[in-house]
């Protein structure tokens, strides 16, 4: 690595982990005040105390329950609608994608208000549901866009091959698409529980407070004082995220792909 | 539907996406027969051969395989086995269950699948690699892989496009030996070939028929021999890059006049091309023969056997007599062997393409 390139990676990672060292600093400090530079003591009480916080936990359930059952659906629907666009006209392409890159880029704010009309109009309005239908939507976003780019690059003549082998249209899914795209799938899966995993307005807007996931108490306690609490919640909320690099690193690493 | 065994094409429209593409395609090929596609890239090879495997451009026509009209009938139940130019062998599976891959899809059990795969791989002497992971063989291997693959299918025809090209030159000539010695000793069900490619040589050197496609339609379908000795059409040996070419007119009804003299060639009078081939053009020493001609260049510097000579303004290509060493320059006597020359109506022609 060149000198300059390696200037450029630490100032990348200073920008990046410094964020989450001191979040982790604030998280073992009971008492970090102005104008102190560093904190006079620090502990793990309040990790402990956060672990066994039971509106914590409880949050932290809600939020694996709607990545989880995000992820999935979002991967299976994302999959499916780029499937089909990649095999129809150009018209349609761009406009599906074009859709797809709305829910991605538009403000979360924005998508959550429009969605409320509609969510709770159904009746969906402070529930689980209602929230996870809600995610559903800038994750499947993402997925399209992410999955369109797989079949984009997936070569045609894989399938054109099976079928005319005797694999009918079922078996090439089970037989060569699915294990083929297996890495791909697992991606998507975890691309799309984040998506939901670090929603807040969205969150907000449909739950209306009633279903509280891991941001939504974030905010909560911080807003109420509690930063310590806070910090040991927010850090709760950027381990996922850590472990899916972790775990797509190691497998690029064992089949000598780029993550 | 009436042809037994092998493929049967009857009035094929085939669309090149929204575009019309070739038209009234007629074909039969019969098992154990291989037949070449050939024509100029972008004319629609690719596509009928898609088109005849049931994946897609069929305008009009039908498709039969051994007797029976599968026009209607998805991929999987034509019995046609259809191989890209690359190969697509399926990157989660090994090497012998690619192989298996066939049987396995028609109800085989793994371990049927295997045995046979196992026995079709030890013919193309690739039994070692059987546990191995496709990317990790070479180029030559993957197409013996693919074959082997395609006949695990037992088709009753195989559509091979253009399956050397992607292979280098030397490895090219080994593979195609390969691939003709399985398909000869695939006796026991040899399936019905068809090829394409726009090398006229590996055409020549693989198939027992070889289809010319020009500007949508067949121009010509004919032997090896005989497409390069008697092309149907002065587009047909433009295709193929025949050398000797040039215009004549028949007066009588039995001469035709060139630059390479009168030659006797009955038929309706009018203006023709006559075609040549270049080992029938014989070059020897000034003698003070009819037709003269100057030696422009030597082609094949190595052994001296072709030679370019200017003839009344028309460069053609021939061979010196026994002997015979020309150079550039030199005025030779030019004969030609009666039945070698081909000669094309011109006018019929016109009508045809009308």
């Amino acid at each position: 690595m060149r000198g300059r390139d390696r200037w450029i990676l630490m100032v990348l990672g200073v920008w990046v982990l410094a964020p989450i060292g001191l979040l982790t600093l604030r998280a073992l400090t009971p008492s970090w005040r102005y104008p102190q530079i560093l904190p006079d003591a620090t502990g793990v009480s309040a990790v402990l105390a956060g672990m066994s916080e039971g509106r914590l936990k409880s949050a932290a359930v809600t939020s694996l329950w709607l990545a989880f059952a995000t992820g999935v659906t979002g991967t299976g629907l994302g999959f499916l609608i780029a499937r089909m666009v990649t095999r129809a006209g150009r018209r349609l392409r761009r406009a599906t994608l074009a859709l797809a890159l709305f829910s991605v880029i538009a403000p979360p704010l924005a998508l959550g208000v429009g969605l409320q009309v509609v969510l709770l109009s159904l009746g969906f309005g402070g529930s689980r549901t209602g929230v996870f239908l809600a995610h559903l939507v800038p994750a499947t976003g993402y997925l399209t866009l992410f999955a369109a780019g797989v079949f984009a690059s997936m070569d045609r003549s894989v399938e054109d091959e099976a079928r005319t082998l005797g694999a009918s249209r079922r078996q090439v899914w089970t037989r060569v698409l699915l294990p083929l795209l297996r890495r791909r799938l697992i991606e998507g899966l975890m691309l799309g529980g984040l998506v939901s995993w670090g929603q807040l307005a969205i969150t907000l807007l449909i739950g209306g407070g009633v279903v509280r996931t891991l941001p939504v108490e974030v905010l909560s306690l911080v807003r109420s004082g509690n930063d310590q609490l806070g910090s040991v919640a927010a850090l709760a909320l950027s381990v996922p995220p850590m472990l899916a690099i972790g775990l797509l690193t190691a497998g690029a690493r064992r089949t000598g792909a780029v993550v | 539907m009436s042809e037994k065994g092998g493929l049967t094409v009857v009035g094929a429209h085939v669309a090149f996406g929204s575009r019309p593409g070739l038209v009234g395609v007629d074909l039969t090929v019969r098992r154990g027969e291989r037949v070449a596609l050939l024509g100029p890239s972008g004319v629609g090879k690719t596509s009928l051969l898609r088109a005849i495997a049931g994946l897609g451009g069929l305008v009009a026509g039908a498709v039969g395989v051994d007797g029976r009209d599968v026009t209607s009938d998805p991929p999987e139940r034509r019995g046609i086995v259809y191989m890209h130019q690359a190969p697509s062998l399926f990157a989660h599976l090994t090497v012998l269950d690619n192989v298996g891959f066939p049987l396995e899809v028609r109800g085989a059990s793994r371990r049927q699948a295997r045995a046979r795969a196992g026995a079709l791989l030890e013919r193309v002497q690739l039994g070692p690699q059987a546990t191995r992971a496709p990317g990790t063989l070479s180029g030559g291997q993957r197409h013996r892989v693919a074959l082997a693959r395609a006949l695990a299918a037992d088709p009753a025809v195989l559509l091979l496009d253009e399956p050397f090209s992607s292979l280098d030159p030397e490895l090219r000539a080994d593979v195609r030996q390969s691939v003709v010695d399985l398909l000869d000793d695939h006796v026991d069900a040899s399936p019905a070939v068809v090829v394409v490619t726009h090398d006229v040589d590996e055409a020549a050197g693989l198939a027992h028929q070889l289809i010319v496609l020009l500007e949508g339609r067949v121009a010509q379908i004919a032997s090896p021999a005989d497409l390069l000795t008697t092309p149907a059409s002065i587009a047909v040996a433009r295709f193929l890059g025949l050398p000797n070419v040039l215009p004549g007119t028949r007066k009588d009804g039995t001469t035709v006049v060139c630059a390479l003299g009168h030659v006797r060639a009955p038929g309706v009078p009018g203006q023709v091309t006559v075609v040549v081939r270049t080992n029938a053009l014989r070059l020897r020493p000034r003698r003070g023969g009819d037709v003269t001609g100057t030696v422009v260049r030597i082609l094949d510097r190595v052994s001296g056997s072709t030679i370019q000579v200017d003839v009344d303004g028309h460069r053609l290509l021939g061979v010196p007599e026994h002997g015979f060493s020309a150079a550039a320059g030199d005025v030779v006597d030019i004969s030609v062997e009666g039945t070698a020359l081909h000669v094309i109506d011109v006018a019929a022609e016109q009508r045809r393409d009308a």
